[in-house]
């Protein structure tokens, strides 16, 4: 059942209604009826008692002088009176003088106490009243009146009193009603409506509907222009917001379209660079090396010096072009996934650096690592790297630490490479992975500077992400983790555009 | 109480010492009942177990009349006065029923008169049955007087009476000639009219 709080605004106003006309006109009714009541009682004693004293007057010859006939007489007058159904005289010493009875026949009712002092008494009682008077002639008591009434007339009141109730009740139900439609038409239809618009803006997103003006400068109609005013600064705003997005988007769209643009050019250009200063360095390379064999042995010391020099740069700018030349490709390369498990590719990484760990202490602490899905020429690539920088950067430990483990951090599998090396300085960490630069000098650790910025671009295209804790003179920290294939897919499509 | 010596209270009594104390036992009984229980003093009223005789109903009738009737006013007196002509039937009851009483503010009492003549301040005049032969003659002396003549005689209001007691049933009745008591000065209550039994109007 739907409680009275629950009810529309309408439905609340017409049961407003009803209760408030319903509990004033009961009340009114009560009191009428109450009142009503009371008086007929009391105008039926008060005729009662004017009958009772006109037969009593009639009768006191007829007592005086023992006529019980002539009082009977007078009695009998009380047929004019229908609702009077017995009446008796008493004679002064209390036997009955005369009586009167409507329906002729049938018992008298046991005589009532005679009043001592009073003139009059009366007594309701089972639906009718009966009185008993005292008659005086000339200033003394001479006899008494006993009559008794039925209350047919008051129960013919209170039926019809009952009928102009309810229909009154009826009538001012109707009128309520009507009254109601009135109000609902002034008080309630605005407000539905505007529950209505309110619900269609909520479901269709639609900001340009309004609602229908209720006229009149009352609170509703306030309310509503209210409502209209902030739905139009909505639809405003709305606007302002599409507009916005919109350009952002063109601006996201272009901007991809200029980086792609420049992404591609910058890979073709340093592809062509490196391509392209291959042809003159081994040109350099070659006469360098001819000028050696042919007149290396005619030359003083310190052209031969010079020369050595100058292969070695050669050599050392060969190094860089190779690096370049391959983190282009990385860059135009396709992904190649498989399930790989890291453990072997660690331990072939490792074989590979065994000429470089010669003369060498090295305490190698490799840890257990999971399976990944991967481009493991790629990977391979990368731990290759972080390896070799590890065994380099420890080249002065006496014993060098290198550890490789695999933590889980917040659900995510991180791959780390910790030494006990020369470390770097944790404010620099902005160039540790830039292309070319250099945190150590090539006197103290030879390198192209092209290594970690290799590995980032390898572990980005997997959708993952590398970063570095590092101290100087203390080690440092490489940390890794290849997320989920499909990031590495979208790298994929990300390179193939 | 102008003839004390015709109106001779003890007429009933001296019949011996037994007799006249019952009598009077009887009446101061009678009336204390009537006075402490009553509070009126009618004998009729005495109770059913002591019926009161014929003749002390018609003296109480005697001075109940006088509730019911108005007499013109050139006949002022001292008293009302309830006078009894020729044999007196009722023996000390009248005065017993009219002790103390009053009609209109003047005291009633009773006279016993010897003559009709004697009649003329009276308001009530009871004439005996030993009047029988001179009823002519009575109602004639009386006739330009306002005396109300009441009788137990037949065809007393037929011969000019005004009222006249019938016995019927066992209960004392009455019936009253209107003309009679008009043409006196007379006015008759028509209460006093409807508990009559015969009322004649038109003069005989």
């Amino acid at each position: 059942m739907l409680r009275f709080r629950d009810y529309s605004i309408p439905k609340k106003l017409t049961w407003m209604n009803l209760l408030v006309s319903g509990t004033a006109l009961l009340l009114a009714s009560a009191g009428f009826f109450g009142y009503d009541l009371y008086n007929f009682r009391a105008s039926t004693v008060r005729n009662l008692g004017i009958q009772a004293q006109i037969i009593g007057s009639n009768s006191v010859s007829a007592l005086l002088f023992d006529d019980p006939h002539s009082a009977e007489n007078t009695l009998s007058a009380l047929r004019a009176a229908p609702h009077v159904m017995f009446a008796e005289i008493y004679a002064q010493d209390g036997r009955a003088f005369a009586r009167y009875r409507r329906d002729g026949n049938g018992s008298f009712p046991p005589p009532l106490p005679i009043p001592t002092g009073e003139a009059q008494i009366y007594r309701f009682q089972g639906g009718q009243v009966a009185l008993v008077r005292s008659i005086t002639f000339q200033g003394k008591p001479v006899a008494r009146i006993y009559i008794q009434s039925d209350l047919q007339a008051m129960n013919d009141l209170e039926k019809n009193f009952g009928i102009t109730v309810v229909t009154v009740f009826l009538m001012s139900l109707l009128a309520t009603i009507w009254m109601s439609s009135v109000a609902r038409r002034s008080i309630a239809e605005p407000i539905v409506r505007l529950a209505g618009t309110a619900r269609i803006v909520l479901s269709e997103k639609n900001y340009s509907v309004r609602a229908f003006p209720a006229g009149e400068r009352n609170e509703i109609a306030i309310l509503i222009s209210t409502f209209n005013e902030m739905l139009a600064q909505i639809q405003e705003k709305d606007a302002a917001l599409g507009q916005a997005h919109d350009r952002l988007e063109q601006q996201v769209h272009q901007r991809t379209a200029q980086l792609n643009a420049a992404n591609a050019d910058l890979e073709a250009f340093s592809y062509s660079v490196s391509h392209d200063l291959r042809a003159p360095l081994r040109h350099i390379s070659a006469f360098s090396q001819l000028l050696n064999e042919e007149y290396g042995s005619n030359m003083e010391a310190g052209a031969q010096q010079y020369l050595n020099r100058i292969q070695g740069g050669v050599k050392n700018m060969g190094r860089l072009i190779d690096d370049l030349l391959k983190m282009a490709q990385i860059g135009r390369k396709e992904l190649a996934c498989v399930a790989t498990d890291l453990n072997d590719m660690v331990k072939e990484v490792l074989a590979d650096l065994q000429p470089e760990c010669e003369d060498r202490k090295i305490d190698w602490h490799i840890g257990e690592l999971s399976s990944i899905e991967c481009d493991p020429g790629l990977v391979r690539q990368v731990f290759a790297n972080l390896l070799s920088n590890a065994v380099k950067y420890t080249r002065k430990r006496e014993i060098a630490v290198i550890e490789v483990g695999q933590i889980e951090d917040d659900g995510v599998s991180v791959i780390f490479v910790r030494d006990n090396g020369a470390g770097f300085d944790q404010r620099y960490i902005g160039k540790l992975f830039g292309v070319f630069q250099r945190l150590h000098r090539a006197e103290d650790f030879e390198g192209t500077g092209v290594g970690l910025s290799t590995v980032q671009r390898i572990v980005k295209k997997h959708g993952g992400v590398v970063w570095a804790k590092g101290e100087v003179d203390k080690g440092a920290t490489f940390y890794l983790t290849f997320t989920a294939r499909v990031s590495s897919l979208a790298a994929g499509t990300k390179a193939a555009v | 109480m102008s003839s004390p010596r015709r109106t001779n209270v003890w007429r009933w009594v001296p019949r011996g010492r037994g007799c006249r104390r019952r009598h009077l036992l009887f009446w101061l009984t009678a009336v204390a009942m009537g006075w402490v229980l009553i509070g009126v003093g009618h004998p009729v009223a005495l109770g059913q177990n002591s019926k009161p005789t014929e003749y002390e109903v018609k003296a109480t009738y005697l001075y109940k009349f006088g509730r019911f009737v108005e007499w013109p006013a050139k006949a002022e007196s001292e008293f009302f006065s309830i006078c009894v002509l020729g044999q007196d039937p009722f023996g000390p009851a009248l005065n017993a029923i009219i002790a103390n009483e009053t009609i209109a503010g003047k005291s009633v009492v009773a006279k016993r008169i010897p003559a009709p003549q004697d009649a003329v301040n009276c308001r009530v005049l009871f004439i005996g049955s030993s009047e029988n032969t001179q009823l002519k003659q009575i109602l004639t002396t009386l006739r330009d007087t306002s005396v109300l003549t009441v009788s137990d005689l037949p065809e007393f209001t037929q011969h000019g009476g005004m009222v006249q007691f019938i016995s019927e049933g066992g209960r004392v009745r009455f019936e009253v000639n209107l003309a009679t008591a008009e043409r006196a000065g007379l006015t008759l209550s028509s209460e006093l009219l409807k508990v009559a039994i015969n009322v004649r109007r038109n003069a005989r």
